[in-house]
């Protein structure tokens, strides 16, 4: 995934290499903003492209996240260290360190800095390990 | 006795919801109008209304419309009795989340909005607008609030909460912040926990990448979180 996508707008969702993906951000966009007609326009696209159990699911989604960052910003909760070390290049790549919350996260000391470049190209692989033991432990 | 809160259902949506997410939000609503821990249940119906109230105010309109909130002066338009400090982190809550700051928090602490009692609000804020979002982004209308069960708050506190960096005490653990961030009120976490089943993935499963069981593939989900979460300017 085009992780510009995230920050960039629908044309970039379009180009972020997640299918239908410039339907997802409008919709998503349409969710936050305050145009009902908006909403109901990428709504009714989203369903074309989709099918109606995809509607819910994404509405699911952009809901949950509305209680989610709500629940991080009202709390002042600092991001986890491991993460926070390991996204160095990616906040600063998608402008994320300007928002006002980044405030509460120290920065990385310098050898959790050295640590997450290195650990950096395994956490993939890492992730897909760990998705195969969940679905395993699930069965 | 307790008057029921009546089953929340989908049946006049444009598209057919399947049946965990109205499960789950009727569950949310019974335990929005039952006692809280801080909160009786008419104080918490009191905290989802005023949070709707939150769109259409004209003093948190003026704040998102300007560089900093601390700009825009004057008075919430509020529904309820609930005090000035409760009314104001409810409003900027709903409202203006990304510009939320420890200074601003330790003002409502010092006009004496507890630390529990903030952290249960959070929650109840945040259970409400998440439902109200998922009924407009389907189409359909919010669901009525519920009416207030009788009883007293619980009172109980975690015996082992701390700094950990947060603004508000939260329970060490190895899961992550955002899974503790309501620790301090356990009821919360619990709520949350069943609304992240319905809506997204349980704990268990946020780490499995595979196959979702659902409409949208893993990718396409994590666009629409990511996107959110950009608009609403969360670090986290």
């Amino acid at each position: 995934m085009d992780l510009g996508a995230l920050t960039g707008g629908a044309e970039r969702g379009a180009a972020s290499g997640v299918p239908q993906g410039g339907q997802l951000v409008a919709f998503a966009e349409a969710t936050v903003g305050d145009d009902d007609a908006a909403l109901a326009r990428t709504r009714e696209a989203l369903i074309a492209a989709l099918g109606p159990a995809a509607l819910v699911d994404a509405a699911a989604v952009t809901s949950n996240f509305e209680r989610m960052v709500r629940i991080a910003d009202a709390t002042g909760i600092p991001l986890d260290a491991p993460l926070a070390a390991l996204s160095i290049d990616v906040r600063r790549d998608l402008g994320i360190d300007a928002y006002a919350a980044a405030a509460q996260t120290p920065a990385p000391s310098r050898v959790a800095r050295v640590l997450a470049r290195w650990a950096g190209p395994f956490v993939p692989r890492l992730l897909r390990l760990a998705s195969k033991a969940s679905r395993s432990s699930a069965r | 006795m307790l008057r029921p809160v009546l089953a929340i259902r989908y049946d006049a949506a444009p598209v057919p919801v399947r049946s965990d997410l109205p499960e789950a939000h009727t569950h949310a609503w019974q335990r929005l109008a039952a006692p809280g821990t801080w909160w009786t249940g008419a104080e918490r119906v009191a905290i989802a209304a005023e949070a709707r109230a939150a769109a259409r105010c004209p003093l948190c309109r003026e704040r998102k419309a300007v560089l900093s909130p601390g700009a825009a002066a004057g008075r919430h338009a509020s529904v309820s009795a609930l005090s000035d400090a409760a009314v104001e982190a409810i409003h900027r809550i709903a409202s203006d989340p990304g510009r939320l700051s420890k200074r601003w928090f330790e003002t409502l602490a010092s006009q004496g909005l507890g630390d529990a009692a903030y952290v249960e609000l959070v929650g109840v804020v945040a259970t409400l607008v998440s439902v109200d979002a998922f009924c407009r982004a389907i189409g359909v209308a919010p669901h009525p609030l519920p009416e207030p069960q009788p009883g007293a708050p619980s009172r109980t506190r975690p015996a082992d909460v701390g700094d950990h960096g947060a603004w508000v005490a939260i329970r060490p653990g190895r899961v992550g912040n955002v899974m503790r961030a309501l620790s301090l009120v356990p009821a919360e976490v619990r709520n949350l926990l069943e609304l992240l089943e319905a809506h997204y993935f349980g704990p268990d499963r946020i780490t499995d990448l595979g196959e979702t069981g659902r409409a949208l593939d893993r990718a396409q989900m994590e666009l629409l979180a990511g996107r959110v979460s950009a608009l609403r300017e969360c670090f986290y």
